[in-house]
């Protein structure tokens, strides 16, 4: 069974089509990555999988659960660290993991267990009992990633986890993103290309709303005839600008 | 449950470790309570003004302290609904009502402290200044009271989800001073008359106070129970005006 599998799926607003009609599937497991620049609809595409906000057309389900009629069941298997930094700031960083143990209605002594579980993950023991707004940026959103991983979610969402990060808290990130590999599907959006290109198995490039091509890195480069994703991007947006659709590029990562 | 009393914690935590809630919900509050007793010292008895008597200035008291309260849930609200923390709750199994209650319980709990707090430190004064206040009375007040701390929880509530962080404040601040000032704390409204009384009458908050002074003087009669009552109307009407409001925000938000 898929983890994520969309099919025309569509969100528009009064003058505005921010998700046009797109078509995907990512496995279990696979860390895939929506890239593209800012405002090509890669958070609007998030929120309709997290139940967040209603398609205006088209279907789109996590592990075989439609998202508009099934979204109980949705809001179980998925977990969300969203783009802006979304922790209780004067709260410590124990009290919002428990905070969310008591939200999801763990025993006691099973969210002690799973906040322990965090604990050793991010490394977080130093600022276990520091508020939440006397952290730097890196170290909350290490807090928001726990904070939404510690449901044990089947999907999890990381929309432009790295987003305001230096450099160093962004290597320290991505290294715990790649500590997750595997074990869980993540769908992680961004518009660093290298961020994609380092943690992606997968890679979606959207473009004004669509799906420009779907990939891996190589088949991205096979498809652009570049090297390296920065300039396979920058070639696949240019020939969609110029086409205006995305004929000129298959859905699949497949030149046509 | 367990998402309302997680969320509930949350909230009360939120507001008891921010110093500014202790400077208006608690210190300005009783600071007023001091002051007006001085001031009550220096009006000579043939004035026969005794609005700033302890027993009944600890009502108008408890009331005005109150509305310091509605600023602090709706700032609560309109700073959670800015941010990207709703948005991650929304993603979670809570529902509207968990919402709705997760912010009502611990306010109303914190009202209630700040309601015993104010009472205690009125009967201290009243010992000082040889008016006695009677226990029960006290008792009762605050019982009588618990109407008037859902009116403004719901009035933080309503503000806090129609408006932004920026407006909902200000908007608190016209209720706050509408509240005081009509509400008869600082004035006699009965010797007033006139149009002024009519439109304190149409208004909850002079209701609010007079069912607590009367709670604290431990006078029962029909004028208590009708006062209490138009209290009672005025904090269902607002309460259920204030989740309706919320429901409709929070399915808007998710459309």
């Amino acid at each position: 069974m898929n983890a994520i599998e969309t099919r025309g799926l569509t969100k528009r607003y009064k003058t505005k089509t921010a998700v046009d009609g797109i078509d995907l599937e990512v496995k279990e497991g696979e860390l895939f990555a929506l890239l593209g620049v800012n405002g090509a609809g890669k958070t609007t595409t998030v929120r309709m999988l997290t139940c967040l906000s209603e398609p205006t057309s088209g279907e789109c389900s996590v592990c075989g659960n439609d998202c508009v009629s099934e979204q109980s069941e949705v809001k179980k298997l998925v977990g969300i660290s969203p783009q802006d930094t979304a922790v209780a700031e004067n709260l410590t960083v124990y009290e919002n993991l428990k905070l969310v143990c008591g939200i999801y209605g763990y025993p006691k002594e099973e969210s002690e267990n799973k906040i322990s579980k965090m604990f050793t993950l991010f490394r977080m023991d130093e600022v276990k009992n520091s508020r939440a707004k006397t952290l730097s940026g890196g170290w909350k959103r290490k807090l928001s990633i726990a904070m939404a991983l510690i449901s044990e979610p089947r999907v999890l969402f990381l929309d432009e986890p790295t987003l305001g990060l230096d450099v160093l808290a962004r290597r320290e990130l991505w290294s715990v993103v790649e500590s997750l590999k595997g074990k869980i599907t993540i769908i992680l959006t961004t518009h660093h290309m290298e961020e994609a290109e380092h943690l992606a198995d997968r890679i979606a490039i959207m473009l004004e709303g669509k799906i420009a091509a779907v990939g891996t890195l190589a088949e991205l480069e096979k498809l652009s005839g570049k090297t390296g994703l920065e300039e396979s991007f920058v070639e696949i947006a240019e020939k969609f600008g110029k086409s205006g659709k995305i004929g000129s590029v298959s859905e699949r990562g497949e030149a046509e | 449950m367990n998402k309302i009393i997680a969320f509930s914690k949350r909230n009360f935590l939120e507001i008891i470790r921010d110093p500014l809630s202790y400077i208006f919900c608690l210190g300005f509050p009783l600071v007023m309570l001091v002051v007006m007793t001085l001031v009550n010292d220096t009006i000579p008895e043939e004035a026969h003004m005794e609005l700033f008597r302890i027993n009944n200035l600890s009502g108008g008291i408890a009331v005005f302290g109150m509305t310091f309260i509605m600023l602090f849930v709706c700032l609560s609200v309109a700073k959670d609904r800015s941010g990207a923390f709703l948005v991650r709750l929304y993603a979670t199994p809570m529902k509207s009502g968990d919402f709705i209650l997760g912010y009502i319980l611990p306010v109303l709990l914190l009202a209630i402290l700040q309601s015993v707090i104010t009472f205690a430190a009125s009967l201290i004064v009243s010992l000082i200044v040889g008016i006695e206040l009677n226990i029960l009375g006290i008792l009762t007040a605050i019982l009588s009271l618990i109407p008037s701390m859902v009116m403004f929880i719901s009035f933080g509530l309503l503000f806090g989800t129609l408006f932004s962080e920026k407006a909902a404040p200000g908007l608190c601040s016209i209720i706050i001073s509408l509240g005081s000032f009509l509400g008869g704390i600082w004035f006699d409204i009965e010797g007033a008359g006139g149009i002024l009384e009519q439109i304190c009458n149409v208004l909850p908050f002079h209701h609010s106070v007079k069912a607590a002074r009367m709670a604290t003087a431990m006078e029962f009669g029909d004028e208590f129970i009708i006062h209490l009552l138009i209290t009672v109307g005025y904090s269902l009407v607002i309460a259920i005006v204030s989740v309706i409001v919320f429901k409709y925000k929070m399915r808007a938000d998710l459309k």
